[in-house]
């Protein structure tokens, strides 16, 4: 599946956007609110991906919170939200357990929805309690700060878990992918007990890999030191994902540095979007 | 009464902040460092404290609170916090979040405690702080008994007329001292207007003119009238705009706007800015690197109807970080401290904004000591259609948005125009403020929104002089009413002429037809920005300010905006051209003190070694190897990678070349190249040139090092230069006679360029004060730096190439036309004690031939990997080629010259590439100068030849190790 001779050439250069293909694209709630900054790469990705996203301001959003189960796909984007004052991605969860606890809880149990939290939108799941455990309110693990104490912007490889059945990850299990971290705040960590919750239950999704391609706790490959190498985790149903890389940032083969010597090798951050939009057209 | 939380980490490993103290510490009293996150809550009961602490301010999973007690035992504890006034930009998230919760703040305040254990007594750990520069004196304080209010007590502001009129000569300079910066003849003009006015200014009046007239803001030096050795010659702007304004085929926009704006393609347009930010830097470098950053990203925005901001740059010049203590002015801080703060600064608002920082460079001369060279650019897109300078027309309406407005940056513009003193950091402390990027961040959200619905009818940002600035040029052919008692404040108790001319960030000014201003709001109010409806402009051809009911500055637009003399001002070839090149090598003598990092500018040079070194008498390898060492090690060849990882390089994903690429992401590229439009595959490139040394031999020549070195660059990825526009920025010293003499001819040079290329200058900004003054009256003079920024179009960006080689086996070629004996200004000279007076010099016409050759077989898809030469010259370039590519090289120079200087000769223009072979590279470089030099090996070892005979050998890791340490000691990981 990674290694793709490009079976979705960038649909936006060909000009498509024919009507009736429009009305069945599932609908992706990007979330901007103050600080937010990598929502236009995410739009990006899932329209590329087959999917229409629209951008939604979280002040329009607490107006109406009802809005949000018109969307299939709930996506945090990454950024700063509200500075990261205090920690990261903590006020605008606050803000969302305070507002939304309840549609949001109803968006989840639905089956045809899909959530998606990357980096920061990743540090505001784990704060709000979506993840690992679905429990709105509750904070189980927690993203501290990188052990080298400051961000680190660089590309580090990944291996998608093969135990986890979640249906963004559906046929990639057992890859390993390139895909850029940068964050400050990214170092996965949480009490043995809830540790061994979440490897038991198979919610982890990704884990930062060395060169050789073995999971490891060695500086710069995992990058910020997290236990267990953790990059990524889902909940038990697999339709909340969470992860600290940012696979919408390769989702053309340029964005590679070394796309020049990617021989015929498609964007490995593509087959995320398109297992997301491929699942809640199904679903 | 105030709650205090305090919230510390549950396991002690994993207190960096604490940690990263303790490493610092050389002390071996202190055994433990520990910090404690403070909040102070106003307004609200402890049990509600209490809640927010749980809910809000710490995270039972690895931190544990305290209210209204420590949180731990022990120790010696120093608190520091951000002075009374000086906007903490988390205090209005920590107030949003609360709300949020239910919890109605009046007030709140985050700051640090550090518990210092060991053998220690109060009084050391206060100095300690200070030694370890936890502290900014400009911004912070050590908090010693705890405050009761964070409320800032309102006091009213008032105006005051000034007895201008009546005051003699040295009156008039006294009051302009400090303050506005104005000299005497400029002081005389303005007091002749008020005497024709038959009455005194007001403080507002004087500071909107002051502000005005600034060399910052109207450029007198670069407008003046000029005696060059006795020769009038035409004003430098004129000259510039003229040569420029010949090769507008790309032009939408230059000079007249917040930056250069070119065609790009589908109707969309490229612009580009860059600014220096020395002066607020050199005192409070977080503070000023950010403000720098937000300021030239809003230059962005203010241009036409509104640009997105998509990319920004940094260059930097510091003295090297070993400065010996005792070399370092009364007034200045230390460079290793100026170095870290700055780049802390780029990182926390580019990142915060979502801005990547693609490009940039770090150089280190002892001369800049005094003050660093702090340079930011901003690029961005904007619809071709929206792209023209707006003026506000009658009956529009004044919006102030963003931020409100404090004391924090009063006196910048004034301040930047001023030499830097001794008394610089008391005196001008306002200058200085902290940037908040989420201010900014939704800002622009907002902007570009009310841009696309067209609801903005003219935009200006507030950048140096404020509202005065920004509103004044908005209105300077109609006229405006404003008042300021409307304005929005941080704290009560400004007077009108502060908020008049308050720098304070993150502010724009919006003229926004009457018919449009609720949609206008609302839409604001929608991202949580903030507007403020301070008037309209109204045809009166005035600059009227109230506030409220009292008129405070009533002046006539025509003399606010031309009233300024034009200056007539000489320039004097220097006399003693020799003696100005011994003080510049007696400065530019690297630190003979041991330091205790030894780790900086490689170890030193042997005296033995420095007699053979430049002399081409090199013997031994190991003599050779350890010289290399020492030129890759050198502040301005070593890898800055260490830096670039701290900033977001990639975030939007439009970065289709990275500072940093090749099979080991380790090597170094020229250029960056980004994708503003992620469905198209359109291109833009960026980059730049500057060189930190080479103006103080000859200014002509130096600044042509600096513009072909851009240029070369720009080419080196596949740029092409026939599409390209230039940004030029001169950091000058004061303009007395003889600096104004080598500005002259670096303007010159950078005309020279513009005639050879074709190609026009389409923005650019002077900061002419670089120059010291200390207590006892000695002068240092800053180097004088053009950094020239180039950036362009390319219709396809997979036609583009990187610097690092991609297969074993191919041939390797020198490109271009060096000049060999010119080694002045060479890291080589510098490490090996060469005494050199010879810039290296270029033929620009054939230049234009090799840029177009090069650019040519990039597109054709010819060549494999091209890198240009700069600094550390030819060597550096093939062994940066190889740290990308994982691979090595064998050279053999087939030529009489003197090896040493072959290889670290620094004439740019000149091009290492990869060809798959020789027989190709023949034919593809035929009509060009070319060198074939070798070929790439699969072993990672750089071996050099002569006419066949075998000068040395090293291997890649080596030297990437000596190229990498400098970087790597200093913000400690790769």
């Amino acid at each position: 599946m990674l290694v793709l001779h490009e079976p979705h050439p960038n649909p936006l250069l060909k000009g498509e956007g024919n009507r009736h293909i429009m009305k069945s694209k599932p609908k992706i709630l990007i979330l901007k609110t103050d600080g937010i900054n990598c929502d236009e790469e995410l739009s990006f990705a899932f329209s590329l991906a087959g999917g229409q996203p629209e951008y939604l301001h979280i002040n329009e959003l607490r107006k109406k919170p009802s809005r949000l189960l018109d969307y299939q796909i709930l996506a945090l984007a990454g950024g700063f939200s509200y500075g990261d004052d205090i920690a990261s991605g903590k006020i605008l969860a606050a803000e969302m357990t305070s507002f939304f606890s309840d549609t949001i809880q109803k968006f989840i149990q639905r089956k045809d929805t899909l959530t998606i939290g990357i980096c920061n939108g990743f540090q505001v799941l784990v704060r709000t309690g979506l993840l690992p455990f679905a429990k709105v309110g509750s904070m189980d693990v927690t993203l501290a700060n990188n052990n080298s104490g400051h961000l680190e912007c660089r590309w580090i490889k990944l291996e998608i878990e093969t135990n986890n059945t979640s249906p963004f990850l559906s046929n990639l299990g057992g890859k390993q992918v390139s895909y850029q971290v940068a964050h400050g705040e990214g170092r996965f960590f949480t009490d043995e007990k809830t540790l061994k919750k979440v490897e038991d239950e198979n919610l982890v999704s990704l884990r930062y890999v060395d060169d050789k391609g073995k999971v490891t706790q060695s500086y710069p490959a995992n990058p910020n030191g997290s236990l267990n190498s953790i990059a990524g985790i889902t909940d038990p149903t697999g339709r909340i994902f969470g992860l600290m890389p940012h696979p919408e940032r390769f989702v053309l083969k340029e964005q590679h540095p070394n796309w020049r010597r990617l021989n015929g090798e498609g964007p490995h951050g593509l087959p995320i979007f398109q297992n997301a939009v491929k699942y809640v057209k199904q679903a | 009464m105030i709650q205090t939380v305090r919230v510390i980490n549950k396991n002690e490993n994993e207190d960096l902040r604490g940690k990263g103290i303790l490493s610092e510490l050389a002390s071996t009293k202190v055994s433990n460092v520990r910090s404690v996150r403070v909040y102070r809550l106003e307004g609200v009961s402890p049990t509600l404290a209490d809640k927010l602490a749980q809910k809000l301010l710490s995270e039972d999973i690895n931190q544990a609170y305290a209210l209204n007690k420590p949180v731990i035992n022990g120790g010696q504890k120093v608190e520091i916090a951000y002075k009374p006034g000086v906007m903490n930009p988390e205090v209005a998230s920590i107030i949003k979040a609360a709300r949020d919760l239910g919890i109605k703040l009046m007030a709140a305040d985050a700051s640090w405690e550090y518990y210092f254990y060991g053998k220690t007594k109060k009084e050391e750990i206060v100095s300690l702080a200070q030694q370890l520069n936890l502290l900014n004196q400009t911004v912070e304080y050590i908090v010693d008994d705890e405050p009761k209010t964070l409320l800032i007590k309102p006091s009213k502001g008032h105006t005051a007329i000034i007895p201008l009129r009546k005051m003699s000569e040295e009156e008039l300079m006294t009051l302009s001292k400090d303050k506005l910066f104005l000299n005497l003849e400029e002081m005389k003009v303005v007091q002749n207007y008020f005497q024709k006015m038959r009455r005194d200014p007001t403080d507002c009046e004087l500071e909107t003119l002051a502000q005005t007239w600034s060399e910052h803001c109207a450029h007198k030096t670069f407008k003046a009238e000029l005696i060059v050795d006795g020769k009038k010659k035409e004003p430098l702007i004129k000259r510039l705009q003229k040569e420029a304004l010949k090769h507008d085929k790309n032009i939408v926009s230059a000079f007249v706007d917040n930056s250069g704006v070119l065609e790009f393609y589908d109707g969309m347009s490229i612009c580009g800015k860059v600014e220096t930010h020395n002066s607020p830097s050199a005192i409070e470098p977080y503070g000023g690197a950010m403000t720098g950053s937000g300021g030239v990203f809003r230059d962005i925005l203010g241009t036409g109807l509104g640009g997105k901001t998509i990319a920004s740059t940094d260059m930097f010049c510091f003295a090297p970080v070993d400065l010996k203590p005792d070399n370092l002015p009364p007034g200045c801080l230390p460079p290793e401290y100026l170095l870290k703060r700055v780049v802390t600064g780029v990182r926390d608002y580019g990142n915060r904004m979502g801005i990547p920082t693609n490009n940039g460079s770090v150089h280190f001369h002892p001369d800049f000591r005094a003050k660093p060279t702090i340079i930011v650019g901003a690029y961005g897109t904007i619809p071709t259609r929206k792209a023209k300078k707006r003026k506000a027309k009658v009956g529009e309406i004044v919006v102030a948005i963003g931020g409100k407005t404090g004391r924090d940056g009063i006196h910048g513009a004034t301040f930047s125009s001023g030499e830097m003193s001794h008394r610089t950091i008391s005196v001008n402390s306002s200058a200085v403020q902290i940037g908040n990027a989420i201010e900014e961040k939704r800002m622009f959200d907002a902007l570009i929104e009310a841009r696309d619905l067209d609801l903005i009818a003219s935009i200006q940002d507030c950048g140096a002089g404020g509202f005065s600035s920004a509103i004044g040029e908005m209105g300077e052919t109609i006229g405006v009413k404003v008042d300021l008692a409307k304005a929005p404040l941080k704290y009560q108790g400004l007077s009108p002429w502060e908020i008049w001319i308050s720098e304070s960030q993150e502010r724009m000014v919006v003229a926004v037809d009457k018919t449009k201003l609720k949609k206008f709001i609302v839409l604001c109010d929608k991202y949580n920005v903030e507007t403020a409806v301070l008037g309209k402009f109204d045809g009166s051809k005035k600059l009227r300010v109230y506030y409220g009911k009292e008129l405070v500055c009533n002046l006539d637009m025509k003399f606010l905006h031309h009233g300024l003399p034009q200056r007539t001002m000489t320039a004097r070839r220097p006399e003693n051209k020799t003696l100005e090149l011994i003080n510049q090598s007696s400065l530019s003598l690297p630190p003979k003190q041991e330091s205790r990092k030894k780790y900086w500018i490689h170890d030193q040079v042997g005296d033995e070694n420095k007699t053979r070194a430049g002399t081409g008498n090199l013997l031994s390898e190991q003599e050779w190897v350890k010289i290399l060492q020492q030129v890759v090690s050198h502040g301005n060849v070593c890898s800055k990678e260490p830096i670039i990882r701290q900033y977001d390089h990639t975030v939007q994903g439009t970065n289709v070349m990275p500072p940093f690429a090749g099979l080991s992401l380790q090597g170094p590229m020229d250029a960056a190249v980004v994708r503003p439009l992620l469905n198209k595959p359109y291109g833009m490139i960026i980059s730049h040139g500057l060189n930190p040394v080479l103006n103080n031999f000859d200014a002509y020549l130096g600044s042509l090092w600096a513009g072909v070195e851009a240029l070369a660059n720009y080419v080196s990825v596949g740029g092409d230069y026939k599409q390209a526009g230039l940004i030029n920025n001169y950091i000058w010293p004061f303009p007395d006679e003889e600096s104004l003499w080598t500005l002259d001819r670096s303007v010159d040079a950078v005309v020279d360029i513009m005639k050879a290329f074709k190609i026009p200058v389409i923005s650019g900004k002077d900061s002419l004060s670089s120059t010291y003054r200390g207590p006892e009256g000695e002068v240092i003079k800053i180097p004088p730096v053009l950094c020239m920024s180039v950036f362009g179009k390319i219709p396809d960006v997979s036609r583009t190439i990187t610097t690092d080689f991609k297969q074993s086996g191919s041939a390797v070629y020198l490109i271009g036309q060096q000049d060999v004996k010119a080694m002045a200004g060479s890291v080589y000279a510098e490490v090996s004690g060469l005494n050199d007076s010879h810039v290296p010099t270029n033929d620009l016409q054939l230049l234009t031939k090799v840029f177009a050759n090069i650019h040519h077989n990039i597109k054709t898809g010819s060549l494999l990997a091209c890198h240009d030469i700069s600094e550390g010259g030819l060597i550096t370039t093939l062994f940066e080629m190889c740290v990308g590519g994982e691979l090595g090289v064998a050279i053999d120079l087939s030529n009489k010259e003197q090896l040493d200087y072959s290889l670290f000769n620094e004439t740019v223009g000149c091009f290492v590439v990869e060809v798959e072979s020789k027989a190709k590279g023949e034919k593809l470089f035929k009509n060009i100068p070319h060198t074939f030099l070798g070929n790439t090996t699969m072993g990672q070892l750089i071996s050099i030849k002569q006419n066949k005979k075998s000068v040395f050998h090293v291997e890649v890791e080596k030297l990437k190790k000596s190229w990498q340490k400098p970087m790597v000691s200093l913000f400690g990981t790769v």
